[in-house]
């Protein structure tokens, strides 16, 4: 199984099941989440079910392509269901069988783990799912998300593409796994997760941890901050003003890895970024409330 | 009355989370047994008066269900007391009743003839009073109405949501079952009806889609345990037990034990069984508490060591599900554990590529407290504690800064980041890769023993020094800056930190009083307090004189004991302890009874008295009076507590003499001052050991 087919899988199946086939979003978001198809989809009322893969960049787990099993960047499959379908936990388990997972020879747990975004003002509650004694999938019901409190609740489904596509073929090694097949008039090559990504892990590790300059990265974090609050407050638009805030997310992950983040520092930072994001979700509500037909997701 | 019945109420849900099943299971038993209490439904027995009924609460992770034995099938008749308006509105003067009167009886739905007059509790005339009986209820009835409002009234700290719906509890109710005997009883929470059928475990629906149908609730645990659930969550971990120990005992080891590991694991499996799985030996050199930790933290796996405590490359980890057919299950176990151990030998390898010290400078911006500072600013308050104290306990100075000085390092660590339990192991473990003075390293080691009560303190000296010291500093820091804790209010675990350092004193034998480290801790904090010095000194002695009590209690002393010894002293521990012993010895001795009489007769003629001059010896007179006073300096001499209380109890004898032959309060001012000054001096030699008063 590779990494490709795995991700065809989940979408055929999400799409089966009624979802709408997203897209990765094109800034950088630390998970599938900070996506606006989740972000502003979870908010207000209308029934809402979309799945999508989405590469996530986390900066601080960057190992510059050495270890095989943590990467500054990795697939995120993200599944939004609103509301919450009752036999939600049983769709999921049939999702991990269309996966070619036997629950006949498998073990499966849901262990309590509460989910929460402080930068997105966002929390729920739910489990990582224990495949066998490995955690493959965090399981959240959406209580709040852009300090907003959610109704109907959200049931979010995300799946670590990885270490899923490691545990089903067995490797040790995240660079080892087959990403697809290549076929051309000279023949079939099997291309590997190293080849597409190892050099993309070293240079952004280095980075993340060496290279990027504070000064401008303080300086984006504040510039960034300024223009979301313009568009917001001017403006009233709430998905350039997001973009905004999602730029701040990064840099600070960028500055938080580069150790340029102290602790007490910490809190005050991401408030920053949470009060934009939050002013966007109300923005966002405002919008749905007086034109419910209108082109917001 | 019909038979008595059995009722079966489960709460199937998505999995719950471990630490609410058993607080959620208790709290609706004890609800539901003052429900039947209310409503009459609690039988007495035919023996005695307790009631026969009881409530077993039965939890695993997806199931709440309780079990009530002997419920009557309806409720006794009920009767109530009506009190209506006072007799002289209810009856005109010629004794016959009048509108109002005969109102009352019309709103009870009873003849006016049943109303009787009398004086009600709490009125000051005599009222119209009707007993009133209704019929009793079925009890399927009553169960219909009170159970939606009693489990939704059951109290979820962290309750959800989901759907559409605005209903809360701790994870989404997917089905209910509830049999009163064979009937159900017909309620609905949340659009989902009570039946008769329930689910077993997750994985045995796959082959059976048929939900599990009960026809009694007697055979509630036999037909769960058919579909793969073990409903009863003792015998979870009994089985779970018992197959670790198998399966440790065939791999000639033993399990590293960890009652709370096994909690955990009988809380989050339906079905108990045991995977046995290796990891490469090469990772056995890292040291054992990381394994040991990461096994339990990441993969919830026990370790296995052999007869001399080596681990061997060995782990056991529960399995929800009855068997692993195919070996997934230990394969996989075996796939992320060998992953996590690649990240703690990444962690150790990276943590030791510079030497720990390197990390003191980082410790500036890691906040220990607000008003409190860094822990760089900590780490310089425990040097300040341990350097002058360590001559006092016969340690050396240069290491005992040495060891303070480095003791929070390793809160900078990629592996303490990764695993805060093992802070002050890993520093430890890099100064001895470091090659750091044996003292320095195992102190800094153990610094956070004792962990809670069960824990041992640090084995070495120099380790109990700087573990007192570091709890020592965040007590008297802490209530420089007024964060006392007050009632079950204690945020920073203020009162463990407390008792860990009068355990370590106690136990390491401390010649340093506890009033001299209170004013050690406050002294180093003093910059930063916020309050009165007095009133901290002051809150810190009420605080440890209540660790100090504890303590002997926990040592084993009887109340009596703790009680009359700490009244004349809690602060030396050594002498204490000595005393303590002293008097549970002696407290066995024929001669006590003599000894607290005598305590008893010398108090009570001094009671009323105020202080006078101090004993003049040569004011005395009478041959009894001279033989007590020559006891007196007998007393005095004696250093030894045990010898001490044989002393006291020969005194009962030249005591009796003396308050025979003698007047006390005599006319003769310089006399009276005299044997009041002699009795004065006895009763403190007594108060040298305890106070015999609060003897009970």
């Amino acid at each position: 199984m590779h990494i490709q087919d795995l991700i065809l899988r989940l979408q055929a199946f999400f799409a089966e099941r009624g979802c709408l086939i997203g897209q990765p979003y094109d800034i950088e978001t630390g998970a599938g989440t900070m996506n606006p198809l989740t972000f502003f989809g979870v908010l207000g009322e209308k029934p809402w079910n979309v799945a999508y893969v989405e590469p996530s960049r986390r900066p601080a787990d960057g190992r510059y392509g050495e270890n095989p099993f943590r990467v500054y960047q990795h697939l995120q499959f993200q599944v939004i269901l609103k509301p919450s379908p009752a036999r939600v936990q049983d769709l999921y388990i049939e999702s991990l069988s269309a996966l070619g997972i036997d629950f006949s020879k498998h073990d499966l747990r849901f262990e309590e783990d509460n989910w929460e975004s402080p930068t997105l003002g966002a929390w729920g509650v739910g489990w990582q799912v224990v495949l066998d004694g490995m955690e493959i999938s965090q399981f959240t019901y959406f209580q709040q998300a852009g300090g907003i409190n959610l109704k109907p609740v959200s049931a979010e489904l995300t799946y670590g593409m990885e270490r899923i596509c490691m545990f089903l073929t067995g490797q040790d090694n995240i660079f080892d796994l087959v990403w697809g097949d290549v076929k051309t008039d000279l023949g079939t090559t099997p291309v590997t997760y190293g080849q597409v990504r190892q050099r993309h892990e070293y240079e952004l590790s280095a980075y993340s941890f060496e290279h990027a300059d504070l000064d401008f990265h303080w300086h984006l974090f504040n510039a960034h901050e300024k223009e979301g609050w313009r568009l917001l407050k001017d403006l009233g638009h709430f998905y350039s003003a997001y973009e905004q805030a999602l730029k701040m997310s990064h840099t600070f992950n960028v500055l938080d890895a580069r150790g340029a983040v102290s602790t007490t520092e910490r809190p005050g930072i991401i408030k920053r970024v949470r009060d934009l994001a939050c002013g966007c979700a109300r923005a966002y509500l405002d919008f749905e409330t007086a034109a419910p037909a209108g082109g917001a997701v | 009355m019909s038979e008595p019945r059995t009722l079966l109420l489960e709460l199937h849900c998505e999995e719950i989370p471990a630490r609410f099943l058993r607080p959620l299971t208790d709290e609706l038993e004890e609800k539901l047994a003052g429900f039947f209490k209310a409503q009459g439904l609690d039988l007495p027995s035919e023996d005695d008066n307790e009631s026969t009924s009881f409530v077993q609460g039965l939890f695993s992770p997806r199931k709440l269900a309780w079990m009530v034995l002997n419920l009557p099938e309806r409720q006794p008749d009920q009767t109530e007391v009506q009190v209506g308006p006072p007799q002289r509105m209810c009856v005109d003067e010629a004794g016959a009743p009048t509108q109002t009167g005969l109102k009352f009886a019309e709103k009870w739905g009873v003849p006016y003839s049943e109303v009787r007059f009398e004086l009600p509790k709490g009125k000051k005339e005599p009222c119209a009073v009707l007993t009133l009986t209704r019929p009793g209820r079925p009890t399927v009835d009553l169960l219909a109405e009170a159970l939606p409002r009693l489990i939704a009234s059951l109290h979820v700290p962290k309750a959800m949501r989901w759907g559409n719906s605005d209903f809360e509890f701790v994870r989404p109710i997917r089905n209910i079952l509830c049999l009163f005997g064979e009937t159900v009883v017909p309620f609905e929470l949340d659009g989902v009806k009570a039946s008769d059928s329930t689910w077993g475990h997750r994985l045995h629906h796959r082959e059976h889609p048929e939900p599990v149908l009960l026809l009694r609730p007697e055979y509630y645990e036999s037909a769960l345990e058919q579909a793969g659930v073990v409903a009863s969550f003792d015998l979870r971990r009994e089985r779970l037990a018992a197959e670790l120990e198998r399966l440790a005992a065939e791999a000639g080891g033993r399990v590293v034990e960890d009652e709370e590991l096994l909690d955990t694991l009988a809380l989050i499996v339906e079905v108990p069984h045991v995977v046995r799985g290796a990891f490469p030996e090469s990772f056995l050199s890292l040291p054992k508490e990381v394994l040991v930790t990461s096994l339990k933290e990441h993969q919830k796996s026990f370790c296995v060591e052999d007869a001399e405590g080596r681990l061997l490359p060995l782990f056991l980890s529960a399995a929800n599900r009855r068997d692993d057919p195919a070996g997934f299950v230990q394969a996989g176990n075996e796939w992320v554990l060998k992953a996590r151990l690649y990240d703690a030998r990444f962690f150790f390898a990276e943590d030791r590529k510079a030497p720990l010290e390197s990390r003191l400078e980082k410790l500036k911006n890691l906040t220990f407290q607000q008003q409190l500072g860094s822990y760089f600013e900590k780490t310089e308050r425990i040097m300040a504690l341990t350097g002058p104290l360590a001559p006092r306990l016969g340690l050396e100075e240069a290491l005992a800064r040495e060891a303070a000085r480095l003791c929070k390092a390793d809160l900078r660590t990629l592996m303490v980041g990764e695993f805060p339990e093992l802070q002050g192991i890993m520093g430890g473990e890099y100064l001895r890769h470091e090659g750091a003075p044996e003292a320095v390293w195992r102190a800094v080691k153990e610094h956070h023993r004792p962990a809670g009560a069960e824990d041992h303190i640090p084995a070495t000296p120099l380790g109990g020094l700087l573990a007192a010291a570091d709890k020592l500093d965040t007590v008297c820091g802490c209530f420089a800056v007024g964060i006392i804790p007050t009632g079950s209010k204690d945020p920073l675990a203020l009162r463990r930190a407390g008792q860990g350092v009068v355990r370590i004193a106690w136990e390491q034998a401390w010649g340093i009083s506890l009033s001299d480290l209170i004013s050690a801790g406050m002294a180093v904090s003093a910059s930063r307090a916020t309050g009165e010095a007095a009133a901290t000194k002051e809150a810190l002695a009420s605080f440890f004189q209540d660790r100090v009590a504890y303590q002997l209690e926990m040592a084993g002393f009887a109340g009596s004991v703790r009680r009359s010894a700490l009244a004349v002293g809690w602060s030396d521990l050594v002498d204490l302890r000595a005393r303590c012993e002293a008097l549970s010895a002696f407290a066995e001795d024929a001669r006590f009874a003599s000894l607290a009489q005598s305590a008893k007769r010398i108090g009570n003629i001094l009671k009323d008295e105020p202080p006078g001059p101090g004993l003049d010896p040569s004011a005395l007179v009478a041959p009894e009076e001279l033989a007590l006073s020559a006891r007196l300096a007998h007393l005095e001499a004696t250093k030894d507590h045990p010898s001490l209380l044989s002393d006291l109890a020969e005194l009962a004898g030249p005591l009796e003499a003396f308050f025979t032959a003698v007047m006390v309060k005599c006319e003769d001012a310089k006399l009276r001052d005299a044997r009041l000054g002699l009795l004065r001096r006895l009763r403190e030699t007594f108060l040298r050991v305890a106070d015999f008063s609060l003897w009970q």
